[in-house]
């Protein structure tokens, strides 16, 4: 009995922790994320899976900082932010990720629109329909319901596992090139290597430091249970990574292998995967998309809500009604409100603003990066809980690959 | 008498009794052990080093700073911790606005300039928090300082009195030699110092329940929210949680100590005194979920044949929850449950009318009676109390409505 009880215990404490990691990691794989598998697995086929590992693990150390500080400190990255660096640097930060969220979440919305049109649907009734459904979920739940609603969005990703299944992959190609190491050769060539920076860029950008640590403190995650709370992270983490994989998989068991290599976005995979891995394997990528991109716009919004008010000293949080904390929920309303409204804009250059919001994501990326390697180990704020030496090491050696790949990510975007 | 702005001081150049500008001020510090609110000195940035400049030599403030002696006869500034550093321990940290009973953050602190004889008093007068401070530190040294002066006046101030703001230090030490003492918190109501509470980081809700008066602790803490109360008495050192656990009503301090992880309560329940912890753990054997783990064994009950003066005079020298006085329990032989008699009907009655004649029909549950069978008693019967017997027909404790509400709306 007594193991038993402790087992089950285990499992109710990590159940109690598992939500802000999880959740922010299975939001890396939104429409933008997406895209990006697909193209890498239909253009380099299963060439390009060996990323998958280096990419989680930067994600799981990054990750990790911000929920370790969340849970040390008991406040937002951009409350420490402030009191560490003063308000001028805080405003100017707030300043550009409101905008990079911005450019974010019209991406998101591109997703919603066009996972509905494969399927026949007008943008037009889509869009303000997700729209409102997003604004309607956060602004009417409690923290506790809206983390179980996004944790059973998370669950959708499993779509994408099952049709990487249905798309019949060579599982020991790809089992293969996921562990070897990758020939010289492929670095030699531009697209390869810029499909690199792409995957790398996409899968860490400047809001989920925000969001993980802010939703980390209202979960009231403390020091001490900490360490399911890192728990958290991993396992979100790998989760995402799982997802995708699956999605390069797909894409390469089919699109590539049958000569179809040039798509642009996940709805273009889709479309693409229907007549090579069946009605089945096309709903869920299809489905999935949906999912991922509604999800994304759901929470982007209130990162950039949250980070925004924390920072500037503004009341905040989901726990508070509308009128004790306006400028919060006005500043979610009007990103969702402009975030959708711009899709519906008959010839808006959608392409181009995706483009764009990576591009801003790159530029922001490393001064948040920065910011939170000096407050992780800063001993005032954290005590015993700073980086170890190690652990130092290797966080300032992904933080700095990061940042020379966004770099040279926005480089090449800005190039075209 | 002028108004000076934190930010506009910081940074401004110091001239001394010569003329000749000295430094740069850096900071600005109160020594409360000494006046609450008087600048003690101005830390100014020379370039011998840190010195420090005495509120009496200052001669004028603003965008330049005068000083009526010279800076070779300014000490030099030893950091210290009984200082309060304006721009370090105020400027965008979080403090409690006690008079909007909020947590803010500080954008701007106003201090109040008074020529006295041949210097200048300054004292902290009140905190910016509004959209004023943050323009006023956003734009210095990018617009000119009059215009922006001009566009200022047109913001309205959104600005806490100095009296009404609480500080958060952490440290116990500091906030001994600050004199911080959330005097003003533990003025508000429980409800209110609880929701203040819960937007504050752990270690300063640590702070605050390590400062603020026991009884004032044990309300706040009966009415924070269940996960937030158990992180703090966890966080407490085990003394002070034991005296807080003490002041609690005894049903909520059985809830607080069955929520905890065993050892933790044990410590707890070990560092109390006899007679609670006798209650507590009395309490603490039934089911949380049941009649008995949501009573409270502090109740009123006299004999049957006291008359109301009676009554009145154990009213007097009750100690429990008001709550908990809405009804008297009637006893008869073997200190049986005979009877109930509402508090009102007491008060409108004769001091010589014995209590028997005042009782009306009760109602009463098993201890082991489910507490949702427990609602729907107190929903049909329109009850204030329900008292709990046990099997032999002895009242054993109460459950008062409040319990009822927190109950059903804290239902998991």
């Amino acid at each position: 009995m007594a193991p038993l009880k402790s087992w089950r215990v285990r499992i109710a404490l990590v159940l109690a922790v598992v939500g802000p990691g999880f959740i922010t990691a299975n939001v890396d794989n939104d429409a933008g994320g997406i895209a990006t598998y697909s193209v890498a697995g239909a253009q380099f086929g299963y060439t390009l899976l060996w990323t998958m590992i280096p990419i989680t693990i930067a994600l799981v150390i990054i990750q990790e900082m911000s929920s370790r500080m969340g849970a040390v400190t008991g406040k937002g990255l951009s409350d420490l932010i402030r009191e560490e660096f003063g308000l001028r640097a805080t405003f100017l930060l707030m300043l550009a990720l409101f905008v990079t969220n911005f450019f974010n979440i019209i991406g998101e919305f591109a997703g919603v629109a066009s996972s509905f049109e494969l399927f026949g649907v007008s943008k037009y009734i889509v869009v303000p329909l997700a729209a409102f459904v997003v604004w309607g979920i956060v602004v009417h739940g409690t923290y506790s319901t809206v983390e179980k609603v996004f944790l059973s969005a998370s669950a959708f990703y499993v779509a994408y596992i099952v049709s990487g299944v249905l798309a019949r992959p060579d599982w020991r190609a790809a089992a293969l090139s996921t562990v070897t190491r990758p020939e010289s050769a492929g670095f030699r060539n531009y697209g390869y290597l810029s499909m690199i920076i792409g995957l790398a860029g996409t899968t860490i950008a400047p809001w989920m430091q925000f969001y993980l640590q802010a939703s980390i403190v209202e979960k009231g995650v403390t020091a001490r249970q900490y360490k399911t709370s890192r728990l958290d992270v991993i396992i979100g983490c790998l989760f995402a990574a799982v997802v995708a994989w699956f999605i390069v998989v797909a894409c390469a068991a089919t699109l590539h292998t049958v000569g179809k290599y040039t798509i642009e976005t996940g709805a273009d995979a889709a479309q693409a995967l229907r007549p090579l891995a069946g009605d089945y394997a096309y709903l869920l990528f299809a489905g999935g998309l949906f999912n991922a991109s509604l999800f994304a716009a759901s929470i982007l919004p209130i990162s950039t809500a949250y980070a925004v008010c924390e920072g500037l000293g503004l009341e905040s949080g989901l726990d508070k009604r509308f009128e004790e904390a306006p400028a919060f929920y006005w500043l979610y309303t009007l990103l969702i409100v402009f975030g959708a409204g711009f899709i519906l804009i008959p010839r808006f250059p959608l392409f181009r603003v995706m483009v764009l919001s990576q591009v801003a994501n790159g530029i922001l990326l490393p001064f948040v990066l920065i910011f939170v390697l000096l407050l992780v180990n800063d001993k005032e704020l954290m005590g015993s809980y700073v980086n170890s030496k190690w652990y130092n090491v290797v966080s300032w050696i992904t933080v700095g690959v990061m940042i020379a790949l966004t770099i040279a990510m926005v480089i090449a975007q800005v190039r075209g | 008498m002028s108004i000076v702005a934190l930010s506009e001081l910081l940074g401004a150049s110091v001239r001394d009794a010569s003329g000749a500008v000295r430094g740069r001020v850096r900071e600005i510090a109160v020594a409360p052990q000494d006046h609450p609110t008087r600048i003690a000195y101005l830390i100014v940035r020379t370039a011998d080093g840190e010195r420090m400049l005495p509120h009496d030599a200052v001669k004028s403030a603003g965008a330049s700073v005068r000083a009526t002696t010279d800076a070779a006869r300014w000490d030099r500034f030893s950091p210290t911790d009984g200082v309060l550093l304006l721009k370090r321990d105020l400027l965008d940290q979080q403090i409690i606005d006690i008079h909007g009973r909020k947590v803010v953050r500080v954008n701007d602190v106003e201090l109040e300039s008074t020529p006295v004889n041949s210097h200048l008093l300054l004292n902290v007068v009140s905190v910016d928090v509004g959209a004023r401070g943050a323009i006023r530190r956003l734009s210095k040294g990018l617009v000119p300082s009059f215009t922006l002066r001009a566009l200022l006046e047109k913001i309205p101030p959104r600005v806490i009195p100095w009296q009404f703001v609480d500080l958060l230090e952490t440290d116990p030490a500091r906030r001994v030699k600050l004199k911080i003492a959330y005097r003003g918190l533990a003025q508000l109501h429980p409800a209110d110092i609880a929701d203040i509470v819960e937007d504050l980081p752990p270690a300063e809700r640590e702070a605050v329940f390590e400062t603020i008066d026991e009884e004032v602790a044990a309300e706040t803490l009966e009415e924070l929210d269940p996960d937030v109360k158990v992180a703090i008495v966890e966080s407490l050192d085990k003394d002070r949680a034991a005296d807080i656990v003490e002041e609690m009503d005894p049903d909520a301090a059985a809830d607080l100590l069955g929520d905890l992880p065993e050892d933790q309560s044990a410590q707890i329940l070990k560092e109390m005194e006899p007679e609670e912890r006798q209650e507590v753990t009395q309490l603490l054997e039934f089911g949380e979920h049941t009649a008995a783990g949501r009573m409270t064994t502090e109740f009123i009950s006299v004999a049957e044949t006291a008359v109301v003066d009676d009554a009145i005079e154990v009213l007097k020298r009750f100690e429990g929850s008001r709550e908990a006085v809405a009804t008297i329990y009637l006893t008869g032989p073997g200190h049986k449950l005979v009877g109930a008699v509402p508090l009102v009907r007491i008060a409108v009655a004769s001091p010589a009318v014995q209590l028997s004649e005042l009782s009306e029909p009760y109602v009463a549950c098993a201890p082991d009676t489910p507490q949702d069978e427990v609602a729907a008693l107190f929903d049909k019967y329109n009850l204030i109390t329900l008292a709990v017997v046990d099997e032999h027909g002895r009242i054993s404790g109460i459950i008062t409505a409040d319990d009822v509400i927190s109950m059903l709306r804290h239902r998991d």
